[in-house]
């Protein structure tokens, strides 16, 4: 009968879920210590896989029984941020989780990552590492909640060979003013948008840390305030970067069309920047590896031939050329993992030496710590090593609390920008408004 | 308002009714007239077609293409794509998970709806009126209004995440149209065919089974075609409630390969859409014909 | 058999399982309907009216802070623009187009000497039944700016160039397919609805004179304002709810084109982590609903 057959169907039902969702739920709790670990890009994933077993290895010599599930999942940035945001506000989040510093403060502030403060005192690794990496790492309330494993200085990378056949000087430029008359010059002979910094929304968060905030941290105006814990929202320094944006989409310098729709990144730096077309990007050092190198996401042949990086040129007058040390991925441990000292010692491990070396190499990045220098296969990759000298010199970007809001209000302002909706002033006072909003009044400077 | 009438049903009719009917004039008043507004109308009804049915061009042909591409080109025949898509990877696993979540979402539906939708028509209770009121209430609001404030409940009732809670909540949106619906056809049931059940010797119960549930066959058909759509083709909620890859249904494990931009398999994506559409289109077009008649007609008299 | 109504007959209304079995009946459907529907809606305004979020020290220690999500929507260019969107989209998708095209439709199937009629009135039913993100998937490919792309090609008869739609005109371009996907529900109502109008009447109009478009005006239509009223509620509240369809092909772009306010609310909330102004926002576009429905409903009694 239909009632009976209703009710067969809900058991069946009930019974196929549950099975499922045994299927899918991790391994029993008894016996070896199981630490989940969170990888989201491809070349991560693939040399983190082959470290796991030794790392099983190396606690197995230490009569430790410690299991590593990795956790594989190939997102873009902002598709893993909100996902890791969702299962760590519901606390169903992996142990360990390797993810970009930028991250980092909104969800120690959310109180969703472990102290690391001492286990890190305890670890003689910690005094190799450079002092602007513990600083970038440092947060707001003077602790750290992520292993900084990378480092990167953020320059603006370009076409040597394009530049070269075009007639263009390709010495550092001193000023954007310089910069801008040679990129008019590119764009009289191509025709088409010679430079691409991230901004606007479908960018997402690379907007602010790869695009704005490297040119606003040059300014010399101070955006965030570590003794008031405000941030200062209007300042000449982002007029100046405001109006940067501006006069680049009014020269029609920028690529906007390409910059609005999802995925921007795609058709310029993985497009047009390896055809020559598009001759200057925006960039992280891990640019010679992620992006551009034999296994990235756009190959470049004889990459370190073609390709050649500039400092950012001073914007603010009374200021020099300078490049920014971005972040780079740092490990982070769930504040509410079974097994914390396990999970640690895996951030440890993963942090040093050989381990260390093989995932810099495989992704681009440069050592945070001083003893990397000579650990292989680290010590054949030239374009790390230069980079890794430039990292004492470089700008250190602001970190604060309400990062994240921040960087939503430079991507709507940027955003108004490149549909024309706006110009620099505009734009600039928009961020404003919607930054104190976001903000609140609190962490908001007078 | 009338039941739906099928298309069938319109050579039964007579009259000729409707805008250009053709009058009882005297025969040859202007037939040419009449020759070129039959022959707009076929142009209509031709360009309505196409436009519905040409954009589905690509899908049947890229599914079906060995080297299929994003825009329609002739096929080279090969059935490796839906190969592909039942053994390859992760793709199995979606398919299982809309499975799973829309029968079970679908059951559950059906048989909280059917015995509420029973007590709905048999009883006068008080606030009746009112709870019927309040289930039309519901249905306007969109679900984009409160998928924020359902993802956190489900996270504070630790459902988030899991087939269990998709389930409920696909079960939950979909009730008030499966009450409606049963209500209506249920009212439509006589009372006193239960009665004489219960003369016989039967329980309520009893009688519910033996007399109202196959009374109320073509309802229950329409109501679980109508819920099984509707969770089927979900986006938004497993969207928001599901992280695990593991978990996702057909729907975003779609919407995560087209937006994988560089590395998208485009033959095997039009094979994922020719069998995510295939059971809802198969389950409408063959059974609309029994269902449309009595049931919807008979809720929309409600 | 006794009638219902006499006296034995109404003790057994009453009566066998009795009042007891409601709650066993009605309890399961009322429990999920309350807690997965009605408690999200009131936790919304709850969440509308604090600074919850999911990141940053907001998300250990939200506050309370009444109105002031509200202030800031209201006072957000954003946010209006996205309602404006939202109203051009149901405007021109559902009120409009959809409604057109389907009473074609439907008039065309009452014609009785059309042929093929069943085969049309499936073909029209396509769009409506597969699931949201395959009809994205098929105009994904008809919009393409490839010149080998469907319109394109289609243009190229016409000896137009190669357009690229998502990119020029996004807010048309999903307006059409919106409008494709509704034009069998229209198709179905309405040919509900001129089921009840009588031929005599079309028959008496015609032998005075009238042309199909006057019959239409004057004798079809104001016959069946009311399910046309019901129509026009019913899918104006679809349209508002549509996500996935937009989403799928634009994610709100190229900018902010295509950002209709649940596209706006989900990227808000879940992008941004700003639950409480997600929350918020939800609540202003069901008041606005609920205000449309009601002018629909003062407009139908009145002319019905």
């Amino acid at each position: 009968m239909r009632r009976n057959r209703v009710l067969s169907a809900t058991a069946a039902g009930a019974l196929l879920v549950g099975a499922l969702t045994a299927c899918s739920s991790d391994s029993g709790k008894d016996g070896p210590v199981t630490i989940k670990l969170v990888e989201y890009q491809k070349p991560r994933i693939a040399v983190v896989k082959k470290l796991i077993p030794q790392f099983e290895k190396a606690m197995a010599k230490q009569g430790r029984h410690v299991k590593v599930e990795l956790v594989a999942d190939t997102l873009t940035d902002d598709q893993f941020r909100t996902k890791i945001t969702q299962q760590l506000h519901s606390g169903t989040a992996p142990d360990v989780i390797d993810m970009g510093g930028s991250n980092v403060t909104g969800m120690a502030g959310a109180g969703y990552l472990l102290k690391l403060d001492d286990y890190l005192d305890k670890w003689h690794g910690w005094d190799q590492y450079y002092a602007p990496a513990k600083a970038a790492a440092r947060q707001p309330d003077g602790s750290y909640y992520s292993l900084p494993h990378e480092a990167s200085v953020q320059s603006l990378f370009y076409r040597k060979d394009v530049l070269k056949r075009l007639g263009v000087d390709t010495s550092q430029p001193r000023t954007w003013d310089e910069l801008i008359g040679r990129l008019k010059k590119i764009r009289a002979k191509t025709g088409g948008a010679p430079i691409v910094i991230p901004g606007g929304t479908a960018w997402g968060a690379g907007s602010w840390t790869e695009g704005f905030l490297p040119v606003m941290a040059g300014t010399g105006s101070t955006f965030y305030d570590a003794e008031s814990r405000k941030w200062k929202l209007k300042s000449k320094g982002l007029t100046a970067t405001f109006g940067l944006y501006h006069d680049l989409i009014k020269d029609r310098l920028l690529p906007v069309r390409d910059l609005q729709n999802p995925n921007p990144w795609e058709p310029t730096k993985y497009k047009k920047f390896p055809k020559g077309t598009l001759p200057v990007s925006a960039q992280g050092s891990w640019g010679w590896k992620y992006d551009w190198g034999p296994d990235g996401s756009a190959p470049i042949k004889d990459v370190r031939k073609k390709v050649g990086t500039w400092d950012y040129p001073a914007l603010v007058p009374g200021t020099k050329p300078h490049s920014i040390s971005g972040g780079g991925f740092g490990y982070s441990v769930n504040a509410h993992a079974s097994d914390p000292d396990a999970a640690v010692e895996l951030a440890k491990w993963l942090s040093s030496g050989k381990p260390l070396a093989k995932q810099l190499v495989a992704v681009g990045a440069v050592a945070p710590r001083k003893d990397l220098a000579g650990v292989a296969p680290y010590k054949n990759e030239p374009s790390l090593l230069e980079a890794q000298r430039k990292l004492k010199s470089c700008v250190q970007p602001p970190l604060g609390d309400g990062e994240d809001q921040v960087s939503q209000a430079v991507q709507s302002a940027t955003a108004k920008m490149l549909s024309g909706k706006a110009d620099g002033g505009q734009a600039a006072a928009d961020f404003a408004k919607e930054a104190k909003e976001l903000l609140g009044s609190t962490r908001v400077a007078k | 308002m009338a039941a739906t009438t099928t298309v069938e049903r319109e050579h039964e009719r007579q009259h000729d009714p409707g805008v250009a009917a053709a009058p009882a004039r005297p025969r040859g008043r202007r037939p040419a007239w009449l020759v070129l507004q039959r022959a707009v109308q076929y142009a209509l009804m031709v360009l309505l077609a196409l436009f519905c049915v040409v954009p589905f061009a690509w899908v049947a042909l890229t599914a079906v293409d060995a080297d299929g591409g994003s825009t329609v080109q002739v096929p080279a025949f090969s059935l490796g794509n839906f190969v592909r898509f039942f053994t390859d990877g992760d793709t199995p696993r979606l398919f299982l998970n809309s499975v799973v979540v829309s029968f079970a979402a679908t059951a559950l539906n059906l048989a909280c709806g059917v015995f509420g939708a029973y007590a709905l028509s048999r009883y006068r209770f008080r606030g009746r009126t009112t709870f019927m009121f309040a289930i039309l209430l519901i249905r306007v609001i969109p679900p984009p209004a409160t998928i924020v404030a359902l993802y956190l409940l489900m996270v504070k009732l630790q459902l988030d995440d899991s087939y269990l809670g998709l389930i409920l909540a696909e079960a939950a949106a979909a009730l008030p149209i499966t009450l409606w619906l049963l209500k209506g056809t249920i009212d439509a049931v006589p009372y006193e065919l239960e009665e004489a059940a219960w003369l016989d010797g039967c329980t309520r119960f009893g009688a519910i089974r033996r007399v109202v549930l196959p009374l109320v066959g073509p309802g229950l058909g329409a109501a679980a075609i109508l819920t099984f759509m509707a969770v089927w083709g979900d986006f938004l909620t497993p969207l928001v409630l599901l992280q695990s890859p593991d978990l996702y249904p057909l729907s975003i494990g779609m919407f995560r390969a087209f937006t994988a931009f560089n590395q998208v398999d485009w033959g095997v994506l039009a094979a994922s859409a020719l069998v995510y559409m295939a059971p809802p289109a198969l389950l409408y077009i063959f059974l609309r014909r029994h269902l449309m008649r009595s049931s919807i007609g008979g809720a929309l008299k409600g | 058999m006794q009638r219902p109504g006499t006296p034995r007959a109404k003790a057994r209304r009453t009566g066998t399982g009795g009042r007891g079995a409601l709650p066993l009946l009605l309890g399961p459907s009322v429990v999920l309907i309350a807690v997965f529907v009605i408690a999200p809606a009131g936790y919304g305004i709850y969440l509308a009216l604090t600074d919850t979020q999911l990141t940053g020290f907001a998300a250990r220690d939200p506050h309370f802070v009444g109105l002031e999500n509200f202030r800031n929507l209201l006072g957000s260019e954003d946010f209006l623009a996205s309602l404006g969107r939202t109203g051009e989209f149901v405007l021109w998708s559902a009120i409009i187009g959809q409604t057109v095209l389907g009473m074609l439709a439907a008039l065309l199937l009452r014609q009785k000497w059309l042929r093929g009629k069943g085969l049309f009135g499936t073909l029209v039913l396509l769009p409506m039944v597969v699931p949201e993100v395959v009809a994205s998937l098929t105009w994904a490919s008809v919009l393409s700016s490839n010149g080998d792309g469907t319109l394109n090609r289609l243009l190229s008869l016409f000896g137009s160039g190669a357009a690229a739609p998502l990119q020029d005109s996004p807010m048309v371009s999903v307006v059409v397919i919106n409008v494709w996907r509704g034009i069998a529900f229209a198709m179905i109502m309405f040919q509900a609805a001129l089921e009840d109008v009588p031929d005599e009447l079309i028959e008496a109009a015609r032998m005075d004179g009238a042309n199909a478009l006057q019959v239409f005006r004057h004798v079809t239509l104001p016959l069946i304002r009311g399910p046309v009223f019901l129509y026009l509620l019913l899918t104006t509240i679809t349209t508002v709810g549509v996500f996935g369809l937009v989403y799928f092909l634009t994610q709100g772009g190229p900018g902010q084109r295509t950002e209709l306010t649940s596209i706006y609310i989900f990227q808000h909330a879940f992008r941004d982590s700003q639950i409480g102004l997600g929350s918020a926002a939800s609540v202003i576009l069901l008041v606005l609903l609920m205000l449309l429905g009601l002018t629909y409903a003062r407009l139908a009694k009145v002319e019905v």
